[in-house]
């Protein structure tokens, strides 16, 4: 038995090298760096060990926490539309219907587009006074002229969000969808018979059941929202001044232009510890409700 | 990797090929000295480049030049210079440095002061050798210039405004007129290092600067607040320039003049060329270019952005003496003349200005391009440029959408800017240099 065991863990051990090597190391430098002064363009400054400074400064910059802000107000906001459309579009596709296949097919073309040509589409559309959005408000008589829409805070957020709203519903929907199929028909059919109209069967069968799905959603989602980069590098670049600038991008900058090593190495930290606890929070609540309907 | 690994190959056989017995001796030859330039070589550049490198080996046999083509994009290469030059790697021993990269190069102790080379810097117009001067020291030759200019529509106004309220009067005029351009004046005020040569432009005119002659943050007095409300005024008061301006880099202000819809346009000599091709082009003919005016009323001056490459020795090079001599060939009269002729690029050389062939090389009227160069003014020469610019970028973009009120922008700017001096110990730095 003993050996048994010791033979599994040299089994494993390569696997453990591997996530060693390209998830802890990392983590474990990323770590040390933060505690140190390193800034790649100032060699004169030396790399001093500074203990917490990197997170003092962290904790006292304002455009830290108003990054954090934005991704946070990001998230919230395009998941909870993401949900809702998700739901609605992976409702209509469970149902039969000819050319079923063909629309689930179809419903995914945004997801495969990659994010960076999807952000230039939608910032395309937006820019400029003669854009097409511009154009199709002000001929409906919704705008009185044409806004420019990456100029104020309020406004540059539309685009950021339709266009992560478009891209992404899809992929809810995909999740959503493999959910409804799990549901025993069954249990509409006795819903039915006991004379429930399809609002009460929506609440009472289909949500309670697709709890699961939409918190692997949720967790997918989220930790992805927490992480947008790409999409408001194109579209806003932060701007105007830094009123879209999520936590990445400002991380992005410290490290990769400013070349802090220091300080960015922080600032991923801090990611990473906000992610990892998420996670956790959802796993855990993942985990109880399962238990809890497994019975 | 392997595409460039290919094309470098290819690159080479075919250099062997064309030099006929010189890369064939240079492969047995130990006693010759290897030196690596390095720059941006894509297209008519890459070809000039080569032709360059391949007839100063003819001249010098002792030495071997390899080149090694690094990124077009400035940031992208700033950033390989900046990885490498942090593993003390030795190759390139020539570096292209962006003209607001020199000091921290030097600061960082990367490039070699120039000095004991026996440079000539009188030879060049003074603010490149401004800009690539470090605490008394010279650690950059100018290679070519890149400047700010003032495109107008000669068509709707023939005599160069004389300063900025003649300016935005005539913008005014012609934007009334029937069939009028909409716009007056377009120039970049995105979010980035253009709307710095931007307001750089507009602070000179009033008289301002970002740091002082000591490096003192001067940022935000009064003369920089009148700058930027006048700025700001162009968009809200007396709109001559669009809203949309603040999303535009150069091109899409380029887009607009080009298509006959603004009377003025700030931009750089690039856009002269293409706006000239009657096919794409509605305003072929119908323009010409001179310095940004001054503001008026005796204040400040004509003020251009100054851009350009500059070309330095990496501090860990095996062969210096080799090095410069390979920058002072290529930074010579009759190599800068050529790269006009090939890529239309300008000398950072005054006396060249009188030469007729300069003259015929260039697209844009000479005079008025040595006007402009002569009324260049280096961005902050310092070594903690690239985060200067960037809490300027941020504060000054604020107060131009309206999130922040000039005065209370320019402060905000000038304390993070003195933040950011204290924690990279430039005073110290500062102070040190200029003993």
């Amino acid at each position: 038995m003993r050996s048994e065991a010791r033979l599994g863990w040299y089994l494993v051990a390569p696997a453990l090298g591997v996530i060693a090597l390209i998830a802890i190391f990392p983590l474990g430098w990323t770590v040390w760096e933060s505690v140190h002064l390193h800034e790649l363009r100032m060699p004169w400054l030396g790399k001093p060990f500074v203990g917490l400074g990197n997170y003092a400064e962290l904790a006292r910059d304002p455009r830290f926490w108003a990054s954090l802000g934005h991704t946070a107000f990001f998230t919230v906001v395009s998941i909870t539309l993401e949900l809702f459309l998700g739901l609605f579009l992976a409702l209509a596709m469970n149902r039969a219907f000819r050319g079923r296949g063909f629309v689930r097919a179809a419903v995914l073309v945004p997801w495969a587009i990659p994010t960076v040509v999807a952000a230039l589409l939608w910032r395309f559309m937006f820019e400029s006074q003669g854009g097409i959005v511009n154009a199709l408000l002000v001929d409906a008589g919704v705008l009185r002229q044409p806004l420019v829409w990456f100029i104020e805070a309020s406004t540059a957020w539309v685009p950021v969000i339709l266009a992560d709203v478009w891209k992404t519903t899809p992929f809810v929907a995909l999740l959503l969808l493999a959910g409804l199929q799990n549901i025993d028909l069954v249990l509409y059919e006795a819903a039915a018979v006991d004379g429930a109209n399809a609002w009460w069967q929506l609440r009472h069968i289909t949500l309670p059941l697709l709890k699961p799905a939409i918190l692997v959603t949720l967790i997918f989602r989220t930790l992805d929202g927490f992480r947008v980069f790409d999409l408001i590098y194109v579209l806003t670049g932060g701007g105007p001044g830094t009123s879209t600038e999520p936590v990445a991008l400002y991380t992005f900058n410290a490290l990769l232009q400013n070349l802090r090593f220091g300080y960015g190495s922080a600032l991923s930290v801090v990611i990473f510890a906000i992610t990892f606890g998420l996670a956790l929070l959802y796993v855990k609540g993942l985990g109880v409700r399962l238990g809890g309907e497994e019975r | 990797m392997d595409a460039r690994w290919a094309r470098s190959s290819l690159l080479a056989i075919a250099l062997a090929l064309s030099a006929c017995g010189v890369g064939s001796k240079s492969a047995v030859n130990k006693n010759q000295t290897v030196l690596t330039f390095s720059g941006s070589a894509l297209g008519a550049e890459g070809t000039l480049v080569a032709k360059q490198l391949k007839r100063f080996t003819q001249l010098h046999p002792e030495i071997r030049v390899d080149l090694q083509r690094t990124p077009d994009d400035a940031n992208q290469r700033h950033q390989l210079y900046v990885q490498w030059l942090n593993a003390r790697v030795g190759n390139p021993d020539i570096l292209q440095l962006d003209v607001i990269w020199t000091p921290e190069f030097a600061a960082a102790g990367w490039v070699l002061p120039l000095q004991r080379f026996g440079p000539s810097p009188a030879d060049f117009f003074p603010a490149t050798i401004e800009a690539n001067t470090w605490a008394g020291k010279l650690y950059a030759l100018p290679w070519f210039a890149d400047v700010g200019l003032l495109y107008r529509r000669t068509d709707l106004v023939p005599n160069e405004p004389r300063d900025l309220t003649e300016l935005v009067t005539d913008a005014h005029t012609t934007m009334a007129r029937p069939g009028g351009p909409r716009y007056g004046i377009v120039w970049q005020g995105a979010r980035y290092e253009g709307l710095i040569t931007t307001f750089v432009e507009y602070l000179g005119a009033f008289g301002g600067r970002i740091l002082d002659e000591r490096g003192q943050v001067v940022v935000n007095r009064p003369e920089a607040v009148k700058a930027l409300q006048f700025m700001r005024d162009e968009l809200y008061r007396t709109h001559v320039a669009p809203l949309d301006v603040l999303t535009w880099h150069e091109e899409e202000a380029r887009f607009a003049f080009q298509n006959g819809n603004a009377t003025f346009m700030r931009n750089w000599p690039y856009a002269y060329e293409p706006m000239s091709d009657k096919k794409q082009s509605r305003v072929a003919g119908k323009y010409t270019v001179s310095p940004m005016p001054a503001a008026g009323n005796g204040v400040g001056h004509s003020t251009a952005a100054l851009g350009g490459a500059q070309l330095a020795i990496n501090a860990y090079s095996e062969s210096p003496d080799a090095a410069y001599r390979l920058i002072a060939y290529l930074t010579a009269p009759a190599q800068m003349l050529e790269r006009a002729q090939a890529v239309g690029q300008y000398p950072t050389r005054p006396a060249m200005y009188d030469d007729p062939r300069l003259d015929s090389a260039l697209v844009i009227p000479l005079d008025q391009a040595r006007r402009a160069i002569e009324s260049a003014t280096p961005r902050p020469v310092t070594p903690i440029y690239t985060e200067l610019s960037e809490i300027l970028q941020i504060e000054l973009h604020r107060a131009l959408v309206g999130q922040a009120e000039p005065q209370e922008a320019l402060n905000s700017a000038a304390s993070k800017i003195n933040v950011l001096i204290d924690r990279t110990g430039m005073r110290k730095l500062m102070s040190g240099g200029t003993q």
